[in-house]
């Protein structure tokens, strides 16, 4: 009972309000002559003229290593975690990078520029797998593909610990 | 072992090795022994598309304004994989299931099929798009000699497995004459036939797929055949699952656990197994030289998808345990991992961004405090 006289209330209170914006909603009658709103556009502008259409599906470009801008306030002013990850090479001399915000190992590794090969980017197909030799990681999915032991896949996991890992 | 489609047995089905143990009986999923065919199965279900959601009208345009020589490399790409995929439409029920022992391996298998039923079925709908006659195309599959002598390969361990598991099913182990021919069954060597024969689907799934990927890639690269390349990512998307599936059953295999003859027979298959995937390397690399014969595509050439052929090779052998075979370390072509990611495939929109996105997916658990904030 006590709803539907709030709800009474609240639809008496809200008529004046969609008076004032009603030009904007007319539903029957001539289409308001609006820029946003013809109904027969004039002509769609294909964007993918000359690039391949992976393009406009791809791969966000900005930088998984970067914190994203929030409108919300961090109340408990902590940062995330942040660990470091010693690389291995077979021809490269080591190197060390830090992990803190990215969503995937794999994406930390790409946004400072560590080429690993991937594919499915979901665990499944096994193309990142990596060899951890020291620390732990933490499965964000579960991995699917085969993997030994002692190896990771970077593209659905994220460091527990400081960890060494060397590319296959 | 006679073949029967109701195991009428009891047996503990966790017990059983992954073939040649008790056929199946009862399909159950409540207890599996390997949950990762039950996870391959879940993801395959949630990867179901089909080819007619895929428009390739601007695809016929594209394909009359190619030039002769890349019209063949596009036309003997599709024959080949049109051959594949009939192979594999049918092949792995008719040589893994009269040996399966575990009913989450035998829907695995099944579904596995299945879904290259679908990959057929595109080829037709992408010859039927193309080509004003599509019965050229398919007809010649059969007459083609560059085709037809890597079918040979293809199939002779799936046509070897059959024809011994047939006569082990009904004569059993031992010496026997069959039409005046001696045929030697037994069952260690069945079971070194089957690993090898995993091992050649290992391969076809691995590496023969992707030059025929790396060429429709190339095409829409350039902006050209983007309906065509839309349906060979949707299909290079299975293909990473079925290989997933064979490589667990390679290394299950050679673990031993489930079955310890098989891990004696996969230690001392290993030369073998390198040598089918070196094999299927060097007919890649023959393959390409055919494709290319009138010249190359942009993007794209014989030298180059060499490379690749044996930067894929190394990969998918390192993934099965064994010894890289070209030693090479960079991928010739980088930007095919940008199609062969599957967080791009877009099926429809609101699977855009997640590919297992399942159907009428509701959360039915309710629970008292729900209601909390509810009065009459």
């Amino acid at each position: 009972m006590n709803q539907s006289t709030k709800s009474g209330q609240t639809s008496s209170g809200d008529a004046s309000c969609r008076n004032n914006h009603q030009e904007d909603f007319l539903l029957d009658g001539s289409a308001p002559e609006h820029e946003d709103f013809s109904l027969e556009a004039d002509s769609v502008q294909s964007q993918l003229d000359d690039e391949p259409v992976q393009n406009c599906l791809i791969l966000s470009v900005e930088d998984s290593e970067q914190p994203e801008p929030s409108a919300q306030i961090n109340l408990d002013g902590m940062d995330k975690p942040m660990h470091k990850v010693s690389i291995e090479a077979s021809e490269e001399p080591p190197q060390t990078l830090s992990f803190q915000h990215a969503q995937t190992l794999l994406e930390s590794l790409e946004a400072q520029n560590i080429t690993v090969n991937y594919q499915c980017r979901e665990g499944y197909c096994g193309s990142c797998r990596t060899q951890l030799l020291e620390g732990e990681v933490h499965y964000t999915e579960e991995p699917m593909a085969w993997i030994n032991d002692d190896e990771i896949l970077p593209c659905c996991c994220i460091p527990k610990t400081a960890i060494r890992i060397k590319l296959i | 072992m006679t073949y029967t489609t109701f195991n009428q047995k009891t047996f503990d089905t966790l017990k059983q090795p992954m073939f040649f143990g008790e056929t199946v009986n009862v399909a159950r999923y409540d207890i599996q022994k390997h949950k990762i065919f039950e996870n391959l199965i879940e993801k395959q279900l949630s990867f179901f598309w089909r080819p007619e959601e895929v428009d390739l009208a601007n695809d016929r345009k594209d394909f009359n304004d190619l030039p002769d020589h890349e019209q063949h490399i596009f036309l003997s790409n599709l024959k080949y994989q049109t051959l594949l995929d009939s192979v594999q439409g049918r092949s792995p029920n008719v040589a893994f299931l009269p040996i399966v022992s575990l009913p989450e391996l035998e829907t695995w298998i099944e579904t596995w099929s299945f879904s290259e039923t679908i990959h057929s079925r595109s080829y037709t709908h992408i010859m039927r798009n193309v080509v004003p006659n599509p019965s050229e195309v398919f007809d010649d599959i059969t007459r083609n000699d560059f085709i037809t002598r890597r079918a040979v390969s293809v199939t002779k361990y799936y046509d070897e497995l059959i024809e011994k598991c047939s006569f082990y099913s009904q004569l059993g182990e031992g010496t026997h004459t069959v039409n005046g021919r001696t045929i030697d069954i037994n069952l260690r060597d069945l079971k070194r036939t089957l690993y090898l024969t995993v091992a050649s689907v290992n391969v076809l799934e691995a590496i023969r797929f992707y030059v025929s990927f790396a060429c429709s890639f190339a095409f829409a690269e350039r902006a050209k055949m983007e309906g065509n390349a839309k349906i060979i990512k949707l299909i290079a998307r299975d293909e990473a699952l079925h290989l997933t599936g064979t490589q667990h059953m390679l290394q299950i295999m050679a673990a031993g656990k489930d079955d310890p003859e098989m891990g004696e027979i996969a230690a001392s298959c290993k030369d073998e197994v390198t040598a089918i995937f070196l094999d299927a390397a060097e007919q890649e690399k023959e393959w390409a030289g055919y494709l290319f014969k009138d010249g190359s595509m942009i993007g794209l050439n014989q030298t180059i998808l060499a490379q690749y052929v044996e930067y894929i090779t190394d990969q998918r052998i390192a993934a099965v345990g064994l010894p890289p075979i070209f030693n090479t370390k960079n991928n010739p072509l980088p930007w095919i991992n940008s199609w062969l990611n599957s967080d791009n495939v877009q099926v429809a929109p609101q699977e855009a961004e997640i590919s297992s996105y399942l159907v009428g997916a509701i959360d039915s658990a309710v629970d008292t405090e729900d209601f909390g904030d509810f009065d009459l």
